[in-house]
């Protein structure tokens, strides 16, 4: 049985996958849902810092 | 050894060698040592031959020189070079068309006097810190062919670090100028975000994506970096900020404070790596810890803008050409290219306080180091690293000393320091490199404490 149909966020892969224009074997997304486990683990940190409500985003960054 | 790009640069001012006779040592040091390693994917004789009769002819007209002339140098293969296709280490661009031009910095090393010998071998589109190739193969490690030379710029290290050139070119997004050159052995300059110009550079996450010199010595990174500043305005993340050169006031001004990065980046580096900080700050007189609070969330916001960023980018030929990408990058960038918005610009704003809480920082401290890498040089195909009896998938954990530092764009030289720890002999052989970060535009400070270490043989190249 492939890894991605174990992994609560396959649903959500599957449909991102679908919305982008991709179209995969289930190996192929199985593997893809694991990277993206690994990336939303990850990504569960910078929610934790609380940040002042008005702080702004870097999106062309001038040091 | 070629000698350094200073001495070659005096000797062929001075008549002692021509430019021609430094190219023909270089080619046979390429020949030599180039197929062991596998660092170049491509060389440049012919136009090498051409630049370097004209450096001869210059001087035999009895005309003064310019500061890098005869002076052989090399770059990672993501730079345009004129008549060469730009490869980033990938298959899906090896059908390109071949570069109309050189890159901006290229160019500028070229009018530098600087010869361009060749091409180096990269991860594929930069997107790891190791450079075990898919494609185009393995770059080994020039001090033990049974461990890898990092990455993303392994080329670009190990060439220099096995004596074949003095300069080369890399690019750092998240680490990859610095996790090779500590890896290597070898001294590797990320300037400030926006110092040099990224204009023929074939990108990967625009955010962070930053091109600087590695060298085998800090002169030879200062003369480098000199000739390639200046404003661009074709790039648009390129500040618009004059030549503010450092090869010429390399010394460290008196009563400098130094911090030694403590929690994240003290927990994260194993004895050998704590061993050459040691070193590095001993030698600086440096004493007082300082600590990057938000160093894990930083880290973990350049993770969330590079996916995203480097998935968006390379999303029209996943959706073509999915099989043509190697095994190690494909599932991770369409993993990239699914993620939320929101992530993303939560992953933003964290960039900006990270930002504001380490110049904030620099009120406190002039100079910042941290070892530049969480332990030796990993063997090939090494999975996983165990630092302080904590275990991380090598391929991530290579650059976990690095990303938060690149996150905000500060510049940072990295040095070779020889901690003379580990397990085993062949262990206590290999370099594990410090960071020396300064606030955004002291590349001046980062140079001048890098020499300091280097005339206190703290720092030194140590060719096989």
């Amino acid at each position: 049985m492939p890894a991605a149909l174990n992994d609560p966020l396959e649903p959500y892969v599957r449909a991102a996958l679908a919305l982008q224009g991709y179209r995969f074997d289930e190996a192929q997304i199985a593997e893809i849902a694991a990277q993206f486990s690994r990336l939303q683990a990850i990504a569960q940190s910078v929610f934790d810092w609380p940040l002042p409500f008005g702080s702004e985003a870097a999106p062309v960054f001038r040091p | 050894m070629i000698g350094t790009a200073a001495q070659i640069a005096a000797q062929i001012s001075q008549g002692a060698r021509s430019a021609a006779s430094v190219l023909a040592d270089a080619k046979a040091l390429i020949a030599a040592r180039n197929p062991e390693l596998n660092c170049f994917t491509a060389t440049t004789f012919e136009r090498a031959a051409r630049e370097a009769a004209a450096i001869d002819d210059l001087r035999a007209q009895g005309r003064g020189l310019p500061p890098l002339a005869g002076v052989p140098f090399a770059v990672k293969n993501l730079f345009d070079v004129e008549a060469m296709v730009t490869l980033a280490g990938a298959k899906i661009n090896a059908g390109n068309a071949a570069a109309a031009a050189d890159a901006t910095i290229v160019s500028r090393l070229s009018r530098a006097g600087a010869i361009l010998v060749g091409a180096l071998n990269m991860e594929e589109l930069a997107y790891g810190f190791l450079t075990e190739n898919h494609h185009y193969g393995v770059t080994r490690n020039p001090r033990d062919r049974t461990r890898g030379a990092g990455g993303s710029s392994g080329g670009s290290a190990a060439a220099v670090g096995a004596g074949m050139v003095p300069i080369t070119l890399g690019s750092d997004t998240s680490g990859s100028i610095r996790v090779p050159a500590s890896l290597c052995g070898v001294f590797g300059l990320k300037p400030t975000y926006g110092r040099l110009s990224r204009t023929g550079t074939y990108p990967f996450v625009n955010s962070f994506d930053h091109v600087g010199p590695f060298a085998s010595d800090v002169l030879g990174l200062a003369l480098a970096y000199d000739a390639m500043q200046g404003p661009d305005p074709d790039d648009p993340a390129c500040a618009q900020r004059p030549v503010e050169p450092v090869s010429t006031a390399l010394a460290l001004p008196r009563g400098l404070r130094i911090g030694i990065l403590g929690g994240w980046f003290h927990d994260w580096a194993d004895p050998a790596a704590r061993r050459s900080v040691q070193l590095a700050a001993a030698a600086l007189g440096a004493t007082q810890w300082a600590e990057l609070k938000h160093a894990e969330v930083a880290r973990a916001a350049a993770y969330i803008i590079t996916g995203a960023e480097g998935g968006a980018l390379h999303r029209p030929r996943l959706l073509e050409q999915y099989e043509d990408f190697g095994p190690a990058s494909r599932a991770r960038l369409v993993a990239g290219s699914l993620i939320p918005a929101s992530w993303v610009v939560q992953a933003q704003r964290v960039r900006r306080q990270a930002y504001l809480e380490a110049v904030a920082l620099f009120d406190r401290f002039d100079l910042l180091i941290a070892a530049a890498a969480p332990a030796v040089a990993p063997r090939v195909g090494q999975e996983t690293l165990l630092i302080n009896g904590r275990s991380i998938a090598t391929k991530a954990g290579l650059g976990v000393l690095t990303q938060p530092i690149s996150c905000i764009g500060l510049p940072v030289c990295t040095v070779p320091v020889w901690p003379g720890e580990g397990e085993t002999p062949e262990e206590r052989e290999l370099p594990v490199g410090v960071q020396i970060i300064g606030a955004p535009w002291r590349e001046d400070l980062c140079l001048a404490a890098a020499r300091t270490l280097e005339q206190a043989a703290i720092a030194e190249i140590r060719l096989r």
